[in-house]
């Protein structure tokens, strides 16, 4: 892979540059990934707390309209979307970065879901190296570290206030790049892997092949009735997740006769969820809600995909109102018998 | 873009009301192309929507030997199925499907089929009967086992009468007790010990059973003392769904997407899944 550097200097002006192309830049804040308008804003702090909701939302908005409709008396029409701009999104950390590998797999397996994969093919990812680490931290325990360029198309390392180094990681990257090339220049190993090497990752909380495996066996267990009964199922967890990917299909009308069809997005810790027209609900507790969210992450979706559903990134843990921490959790059942 | 979200548009040709709160539609499709490249297996489902309230799924009632229409039967419950309900001849409606897997009607071939439904849980087993119905040659004795709650609920009376008239047929009906009126003449008793009564013989035979999770639960023991296999006991999961593409992660048992990997089970297959369905 080929190995640059770039000044904040150039950084910025490439900014400025996608920008003038008509792209949509993205940029991490405190709370979201949000669109900029000059690189003023541009603010790459790998020190910085992961942003309160996950960027999964430049590929798989938390509304995505899949068709209008016109009525018109016994007639209706339908008519397609269009697709979204071309966007950049910057400071990706590499727990953020690699959902988007993740969740490719569940709208690709079988029937594809086209309005993932454009906006996939029209997104460029610069991640960046993560200095960041608290308490809710656990990528290292989910085959990643601060350092992994897995879902980047460009990795960035920062390796002081005025320069990063830049890889190249995929094809789509380097194209991107190719009309800028003056403002790169020729990478510097020997520091790269000096910032590389001061980073301290999170400490690893638990083996993922011992809790599948304790999952394997263990349906019926009542491990997860304590969290059951503080959970208040409010959905958080699913909504500030990189990996939740379950959405509901809803109908708006907009405007007389006018309206929408919408892929929204959706939690499994919900009772409506499961809820079947007869009144019967296959998981008709928070406790077996919570399981299938563990179960679904560490479990059902390996079995599936053959990736853990789950980055590390500890946001659920973090927004949880009752403080259920799911690393936590996750590292009890490495222990359970 | 290949949207896979995007419904073919269909005109309700005509209602049927089957019972008080449970009606039947047959479904056109409103482009000609469309209707060609159509096809579907019975036990197959689809999503039905009325646009601005939303879909629906329910399992398609009619069989792939009359393409003529599509229909489906529902209950009216919800937001989607009370608008479903507003709707009129010539109204148009959206569909999405067929999904997930069948009934294995071409493996049946030769053997004796015995048909177990209860309420609305004929409108899937429907599909097979009037499936193998059409080709009744290819198939050995059948036998039919419906059962509701009252006479009033009741389902596809006309064709109930017609099947009980067959000579090739052998239909038993029966209501739970206290749900007779004064004319029935048909059997009392909840459908589990009516099937014990009739006693099918489990002799080269495959049963399909549809209904609510109660009577599938008393009638599984009455079926293995009949000696049917459980590899030969075959139902459908009626698991919410909404996207019914694999995608949208509600209808999930455990690592199986119900929408996908069923809604066609073996009782075989039901046994080794987490009890959540």
């Amino acid at each position: 892979m080929e190995e640059l550097m770039i000044s904040s200097e150039n950084l910025a002006k490439l900014v400025d540059s996608f920008l003038k192309e008509g792209m949509d830049v993205f940029v991490p804040d405190s709370n979201r990934f949000g669109k900029i308008n000059s690189s003023d804003k541009l603010v790459l702090d790998p020190s910085m707390k992961p942003t309160d909701i996950s960027a999964k939302g430049v590929v798989f908005p938390k509304v995505d309209p899949i068709f209008h409709y016109k009525k018109d008396k016994e007639k209706v029409e339908i008519f397609e979307t269009e697709p979204g701009n071309k966007q950049i999104v910057f400071g990706l950390k590499p727990c953020d970065a690699a959902s988007f590998k993740v969740i490719e797999k569940v709208f690709n397996w079988d029937y594809k879901d086209e309005f993932f994969n454009r906006r996939m093919q029209n997104t460029i990812i610069f991640g960046l190296a993560c200095t960041y680490s608290d308490e809710y931290c656990f990528c290292t325990s989910c085959g990643l570290s601060p350092v992994s360029y897995e879902g980047s198309d460009l990795f960035l390392v920062r390796l002081s206030e005025k320069e990063y180094s830049v890889m190249v990681v995929t094809e789509k990257g380097k194209e991107v790049i190719s009309k800028y090339k003056d403002l790169f220049s020729s990478a510097n190993a020997q520091k790269k892997t000096e910032v590389i090497n001061s980073i301290k990752a999170p400490e690893k909380k638990f083996d993922s092949k011992k809790v599948k495996d304790w999952l394997d066996k263990n349906f019926e267990t009542d491990f997860f009735n304590p969290t059951g009964e503080i959970c208040l199922g409010c959905g958080q967890c699913a909504f500030v997740c990189p990996t939740c990917h379950c959405f509901d299909i809803v109908d708006e009308d907009y405007e007389y006769g006018k309206g929408r069809r919408m892929k929204n997005w959706d939690a499994c810790q919900f009772y409506h969820f499961t809820l079947h027209a007869s009144g019967h609900n296959p998981r008709d507790n928070q406790a077996k809600r919570y399981r299938q969210r563990v179960s679904h992450k560490f479990k059902y979706y390996i079995d599936r995909f053959g990736a853990i559903l789950c980055t590390g990134c500890g946001r659920c843990s973090r927004g949880c109102p009752v403080g259920i921490d799911i690393g936590g959790i996750v590292s009890q059942i490495e222990n359970l018998k | 873009m290949n949207n896979i979200y995007k419904p073919y548009l269909m005109e309700i040709k005509e209602i049927i009301d089957e019972t008080s709160d449970t009606r039947t539609l047959r479904l056109q499709f409103r482009s000609e192309e469309d209707k060609k490249k159509f096809s579907f297996k019975a036990g197959q489902f689809a999503e039905y929507s009325v646009f601005g309230e939303g879909e629906c799924t329910f399992c398609i009632a009619s069989p792939p030997t009359r393409m003529d229409f599509i229909e489906c039967s529902f209950k009216q419950v919800g937001k989607v199925t009370n608008a479903l309900r507003r709707l009129n001849v010539g109204d148009t409606i959206g569909f999405r499907g067929p999904y997930g897997n069948w009934f294995p009607v071409e493996e049946m071939k030769g053997k004796n089929i015995v048909f177990i439904a209860g309420g609305i849980g004929l409108a899937p087993v429907r599909s097979v009967i009037l499936n193998v119905l059409d080709r009744r040659t290819e198939f050995g004795d059948i036998t039919i086992v419906y059962g509701a709650r009252t006479v009033q609920d009741l389902v596809y009376k006309r064709e109930l009468n017609k099947w009980q008239e067959r000579k090739d047929v052998k239909t038993v009906v029966t209501v739970d007790p206290g749900g007779e009126t004064s004319d029935w003449k048909g059997e009392i008793g909840f459908v589990p010990t009516i099937v014990e009564k009739t006693a099918p013989s489990s002799k080269n035979a495959v049963a399909i059973i549809c209904g609510p999770p109660i009577m599938i639960k008393f009638t599984l023991p009455v079926m293995m003392k009949l000696g049917f296999e459980e590899k030969n006991i075959i139902t459908t999961l009626e698991n919410r769904m909404k996207c019914g593409l694999g995608k949208c992660g509600r209808c999930n048992i455990g690592n199986i997407y119900v929408c996908k990997d069923g809604p066609v089970f073996t009782y075989f297959q039901l046994k080794v899944l987490p009890q959540e369905y």
